[in-house]
């Protein structure tokens, strides 16, 4: 541990252990997932018990890591584990080891918050209605937020991966909790499958990344003692000291390193959902409510931009990744958004939602905007956790049923599932003040401002894109809200919901406040109008409150932002139109707030009725493509169905017939003539062992003779 | 002195088993399968040698070298000794024959004695093939381990197991011709030079230059290339390597489980190891020159990929292990032709994961059919259901297959692939490597399949009995196993500091070590 600001000791909470023990965070949820494997159906609520326990503890430690790290403690970069050790340098050496620094401690708290506060939301949800199995639900739990922590705890891209596979896999489990029925267990299959694809090209990243750099730590221990893969990959193309790095296949170091960050992007793509892999979240909505809410909202899902952001220094190398990252982020939030504007299932709705506002973090990332992408996925965190908290509220309310035309007028009855899902739903249509508007527009102003900055112009499509997706973003929110609360009850359910536990109403309400209140963090759309230090993600991830060691890492913002802006790196300018950069932020503010309500009020008129009608359907040809989501799953399975099965199939034939018919000939024809060999075959066993011996005494007898033996 | 006891007391156990009485046999074998179990455990505690037993300035572990006989100018010895690279497949040997044995009380129903007198002969011959260090004397045991399991397969197996026993047997002592006359074709050219057939002998001299004779007229290199060749192709067989892999399938099909355990946890590892000790270690400049390590890193990428396609065709669930056991083995010729530390050393990693991941999946298969009576796919459902605890541990077995962090294989994959990478002998090694990693997507593919049909979705099988839960004495060694893979997962140098001491001297034989230091062992930068 570094040295701790005097401030730090008095502020710190001096039972849990702060930045000095963090690691623990993942440790108490490991051991209730060994706990309730070994004894869960003993324990109190059948697991959920120590599962809140763990959660809760670890939230407190990421709390108190937080408030160490504005005391001026840290970073902390620390080997734990040595996998495997490279033999006298010849080999690289594979660790484990935990970098905390202002942005993990961030991401630590967000994951301990929600973890905890869905698992509080699962005792109403799974608990009180009954659910066998509970036992497995809270072991994959457990075992989704050890992975989760240790994940964002990584200080190496080998261990990303491990924890990567490890979310991945806890995602299949919880995906296929209700195993019996055959949309869960096909919805895990995909969800597994499809990033693994992802995974695949981020693995051989990791290898190239090892062979490349010999080795994959993301910072330095200390200044000078020991580079990472980022400061050599940047030393090469900042001072062309290439000395420590290798490339391969023939490549130039610019291109080797973009290729390099496009394999990893691979399985960013794959995790965060981003076309053309985005087709598992939806259909990962078979599992359970609390589950979406945590893993396939906002968690699990940002692990991909996480990693992005975690690794940034290196992307700010390459312009060309960037510009990917960008178009793909624009793409995937415009496209995605257009398929929930049909969506006839709240759950459904908000996955393409989600699938969406991930494209505006890699739009953000893509564009030069680090903060703003780690500030969306702050704020969207929050409130996607919200939604589908409040969703699973609905559906509890409503006997599982998910289709919106099935509800309406549910506001009166649920007066707290109403208010919170109402300030969730504004702050994911960017509604001033709510913490979506903020971050959303920082993502759009960061890629603007370099866009005109003069850039490449894919940027300014990718803009374009961001901000059409923000008119269907707000027409697609307000029309499940009014589907879903307003009107007149549509059904006999609806107009007698089933009412909802405490333990689920105080997870809505927490997560409804910081809706309401997050944009807080980082109000960049006034920051011609605030003083310098308001802005406090920025300052957070700058590392002002700490020491001087971490300011000059490579790992502050200002650091990236330094990169971005050299010519060895991405090369990016900023342009502000003329306008100043206080102007452009409040003038790029107030044009997406009134692209925002515009289509709110569109909204409000077609669906805020007692009676509305289903007003998609005059889209005709268009709505049977969307709802049929572009064909994107159809054509994934025909890939596997319908081009690799059967190529593995005419394998299986040629490998029968032709391979194994020639040794089956073969055998017969040249060794044991016809009847022979089947009287052989069929004789007594003892023959081949005679044969054994015969074999070899022929063989001795050879070399012998040969040898000089006589 | 330990290796003889290890030897002497499992064939002293197998002799006691034969002549057991049925009924006592199973439990008899099963509690005399744990002295070479405890042998060698307390033996790898005591395991200080360093360097590759076959090449100079090494020390081996429990050696003894004492003169056999005379043939000729060549002095045969009983020579045994262990280094990093046969210890851990000793251990495997012990460890998987215990549970081997103890998955089979439920299934082997008749000739008990004989059936546990054979697992225990194998495991014999098995343990000197991965001690010994003459060449004679190993190829005694090399040849002794095909009698046992051909009984194993022609008298236990399915219905077609005389078919099966007779292909395995004919077609991997077919092989083992092939590659006798290719190590003899090696002694001859070795010449007045060597007065021994010691296997450290042969390595030395070769790696001395000494090969000065002709043999049918070739000489010097193409001598060493014919004999490499003969080598790789018999021991092509015994890997197996596509396109000599056609045994396994039947052979596994017939086997029953605990013997495919044996076969694909033990048996294959014998051809990978007799291809790093002869050809990638006595004729390592052969194996290192071009296009000879290009040709075998595509035969490498071949096995893996199209091992996968195979088991994505099949609908059986110990085809698909078996054929998937074909690929992973494709996985050690790549990481082995690299000629880099963690390529050679995670190949030999991979030997031993895969031997305990493939047992468990055999393992549990076989549990699953004692309950069903059926290994097809379409056949059942649900299994999680009425088996769970069988069910889930066969999920936790398919994840490692898969290379699931954490666990054993895909530390052995990842240091293969981090090793071929790197491979300053195989021309286009990133590429070679990059489509050999898609196996991981394809094992994904038919793994999930398999599970999402056979093991959820609702109960569903015609029997006219009720399925019960496995006994304790199926499960416990399944969970045993998956324990081993999780341990090696998460606590790899366990083995692979010792397989990494081994593999060193094989490297500096061509010193094809790439010259570059890595920064995180330096501190001086």
């Amino acid at each position: 541990m570094l040295g701790t600001h005097p401030l730090a000791s008095s502020i710190s909470i001096p039972i849990v252990p702060g930045i000095g023990g963090a690691e623990v965070t993942a440790l108490f949820p490991l051991v209730t997932f060994v706990l309730i494997l070994a004894f869960g159906r003993y324990l109190p609520f059948k697991g959920a018990f120590p599962g809140i326990v763990a959660t809760g503890l670890g939230f407190l430690v990421a709390l108190a890591t937080v408030v160490e790290i504005a005391g001026g403690a840290g970073p902390r970069h620390e080997t734990l584990h040595t996998l495997v050790a490279g033999v006298s340098g010849e080999g690289v050496t594979l660790t484990f080891g935990v970098l905390i620094d202002p942005l993990s401690a961030l991401m630590l708290t967000i994951v301990g918050l929600i973890s905890l506060l869905v698992h509080l939301f699962s005792l109403g949800y799974m608990n009180a209605e009954g659910e066998i199995d509970l036992p497995r639900y809270y072991a994959a739990l457990s075992l989704f937020t050890f992975s989760m922590m240790a994940f964002v705890l990584s200080d190496n891209l080998l261990m990303s991966f491990v924890f990567f596979e490890l979310v991945g896999l806890c995602s299949y489990l919880l995906i296929g909790f209700w195993y019996r029925e055959p949309g869960p267990a096909s919805a895990a299959k995909k969800a597994f499958l499809v990033t693994r694809f992802g995974d695949y090209f981020f693995l051989i990243g990791v290898v190239a990344v090892l062979g490349t750099f010999g080795t994959a730590q993301f910072a330095s221990y200390a200044p000078g003692v020991e580079a990472s893969f980022v400061e050599i990959a940047t030393d090469a193309l900042e001072h062309g000291e290439t000395g420590e790095m290798r490339t391969f296949l023939g490549l130039g170091e610019r291109a080797w390193i973009t290729a390099i960050g496009l394999l990893v992007l691979g399985g960013a793509v794959g995790k965060s959902a981003q076309f053309p892999l985005h087709t598992w979240l939806p259909d990962a909505m078979e599992g359970p409510t609390p589950v979406s809410a945590l893993i396939h909202a906002a968690t699990m899902v940002a692990a991909g931009v996480f990693l992005i952001a975690r690794m940034y220094g290196f992307y700010a190398l390459s312009p060309t990744a960037l510009a990917v990252i960008a178009l793909v982020g624009g793409f995937t939030a415009f496209f995605a958004a257009t398929m929930a504007l049909v969506k006839q299932e709240l759950k459904q709705v908000l996955a393409y939602s989600t699938i969406s506002q991930y494209g505006y973090m890699m739009l953000a990332l893509g564009g030069g905007g680090y903060v703003a992408a780690v500030f969306h996925l702050t704020t969207h965190a929050i409130f996607k956790a919200l939604l589908f908290l409040g969703a699973g509220a609905v559906i509890i309310a409503m006997h599982h049923e998910e289709n919106m035309w099935e509800m309406g007028g549910l506001k009166d009855e649920m007066r707290t599932t109403y208010l919170t899902f109402l300030a969730g739903s504004l702050a994911l249509a960017g509604i001033f003040p709510f913490a979506g508007f903020w971050s959303k527009d920082e993502v759009l102003f960061e890629t603007l401002v370099h866009a005109l900055g003069g850039g490449a112009p894919v940027l300014f499509v990718a803009y374009a894109l961001g901000l059409l997706a923000v008119i269907l973003t707000a027409f697609y929110t307000f029309r499940m809200v009014l589907l879903t609360f307003h009107g007149d009850p549509r059904t006999d359910t609806a107009e007698d919901p089933h009412s909802i536990t405490l333990s689920m109403k105080v997870p809505l309400v927490v997560l409804g406040v910081l809706s309401v209140v997050a944009g807080v963090l980082n109000m960049g759309v006034f920051k011609g109008f605030l003083p310098e230090n308001a802005l406090f993600l920025e300052r957070w991830l700058d590392g002002a409150t700490m020491g001087e060691q971490f300011r000059e890492s490579s790992l502050t913002a200002e650091h990236y932002h330094h990169v971005l802006t050299h010519d060895f790196g991405a090369g990016y300018s900023s342009g502000y139109a003329g306008l100043g950069e206080g102007n452009l932020a409040l003038v790029g503010g107030v044009v997406a707030l009134v692209l925002a309500l515009i289509p709110a009020a569109v909204a409000w008129r077609l669906y805020g009725g007692a009676e509305p009608d289903p007003h998609m359907m005059n889209l005709g040809r268009i709505r049977t493509v969307l709802m049929n989501n572009y064909y994107q799953d159809e054509y994934q399975v025909w890939l596997a169905r319908g081009f690799t099965l059967p190529i593995a199939t005419l394998a299986n034939k040629f490998d029968q017939g032709i391979i194994d018919g020639l040794v089956d000939g073969s055998g017969g024809v040249s060794l044991f003539a016809g009847g022979r060999f089947r009287q052989i075959q069929t004789g007594v066993a003892t023959t081949y062992a005679a044969l054994l011996v015969l074999g070899l005494l022929i063989l001795i007898a050879v070399f012998a003779v040969t040898g000089g033996w006589i | 002195m330990l290796i003889e006891l290890l030897l002497a007391v499992t064939f002293a156990s197998a002799v006691w088993v034969f002549l057991a009485a049925d009924e006592t046999a199973p439990k008899l074998a099963a509690w005399l399968s744990l002295l070479p179990l405890a042998i060698a455990l307390y033996m790898w505690t005591q395991f200080d040698a360093s360097g590759n037993a076959l090449l100079s300035g090494s020390t081996v572990g429990f050696e003894t070298q004492v003169e056999w006989f005379q043939l000729g100018q060549y002095t045969l010895q009983y020579h045994v000794g262990v280094d990093g690279l046969s210890f851990p497949l000793v251990i495997l040997v012990t460890v998987l024959t215990t549970l081997a044995i103890v998955s089979s009380w439920t299934p082997i129903d008749e000739r008990q004695s004989q059936f546990y007198g054979l697992m225990l002969l194998i495991e014999t011959a098995l343990l000197g093939v991965f001690t010994a260090l003459d060449f004679f004397l190993w190829f005694i045991f090399w040849e002794a381990v095909l009698i046992p399991m051909y009984f194993l397969i022609a008298v236990w197996g399915g219905p077609r197991r005389k078919y099966a026993g007779t292909k395995f047997l004919l077609y991997t002592n077919l092989g083992s011709l092939v590659m006798f006359v290719g190590l003899f074709m090696l002694v001859l050219g070795l010449g007045d030079s060597l007065t021994q057939l010691s296997l450290p002998a042969i390595a030395q001299a070769l790696a001395a230059g000494e090969l000065s004779e002709t043999v049918f007229g070739l000489g010097g290199t193409e001598l060493r290339a014919v004999a490499f060749l003969l080598l790789f192709l018999g021991f092509a067989v015994k890997v197996p390597i596509v396109p000599f892999h056609t045994w396994l399938p039947d052979a596994h099909v017939q086997a029953p489980s605990p013997v495919s355990v044996i076969l694909a946890g033990v048996l294959l590892k014998m051809g990978t190891y007799a291809l790093l000790r002869f050809n990638f270690t006595m004729l390592s400049d052969i194996a290192t020159s071009s296009p000879a390590a290009e040709i075998i890193a595509a035969v490498g990428v071949i096995s893996v990929i199209y091992g996968a396609m195979l088991a994505l065709a099949q609908r059986d669930l110990k085809r698909i292990v078996a054929y998937s056991s074909i690929s992973s083995m494709g996985y050690v010729i790549v990481g082995l032709v690299a000629f880099t530390p963690h390529g050679m050393s995670g190949a030999t990693f991979q030997m031993v994961s895969h031997g305990l991941i493939s047992g468990l999946l055999f393992m549990s298969v076989g549990v699953l059919y004692n309950a069903t009576h059926t290994r097809m796919v379409g056949d059942m459902a649900g299994l999680a259901e009425r088996m769970p605890i069988t069910a889930w541990i066969f999920v936790a077995g398919s994840f490692a297959y898969m290379g699931l962090p954490l666990m054993s294989g895909f530390v052995a994959e990842v240091l293969i692939f981090v090793g071929a990478f790197d491979s300053a002998v195989v021309s286009g090694a990133p590429l070679f490597t990059a489509v050999a990693m898609f196996g991981i997507v394809i094992v994904a593919g038919y793994l999930l399949w398999a599970m999402q049909r056979a093991i959820f979705g609702s109960f569903e099988l015609e029997t006219d009995y009720e399925v019960e839960r496995a006994p304790l004495h199926d499960v416990a060694p399944l969970a045993v196993l998956l324990g081993l893979i999780i341990l090696l997962g998460v606590q790899p140098d366990l083995i692979y500091e010792a397989i990494q001491d081994a593999i060193g001297p094989v490297l500096e034989l061509n010193a094809v070590v790439p010259d570059w230091t890595v920064p995180f062992t330096g501190g001086e930068i």
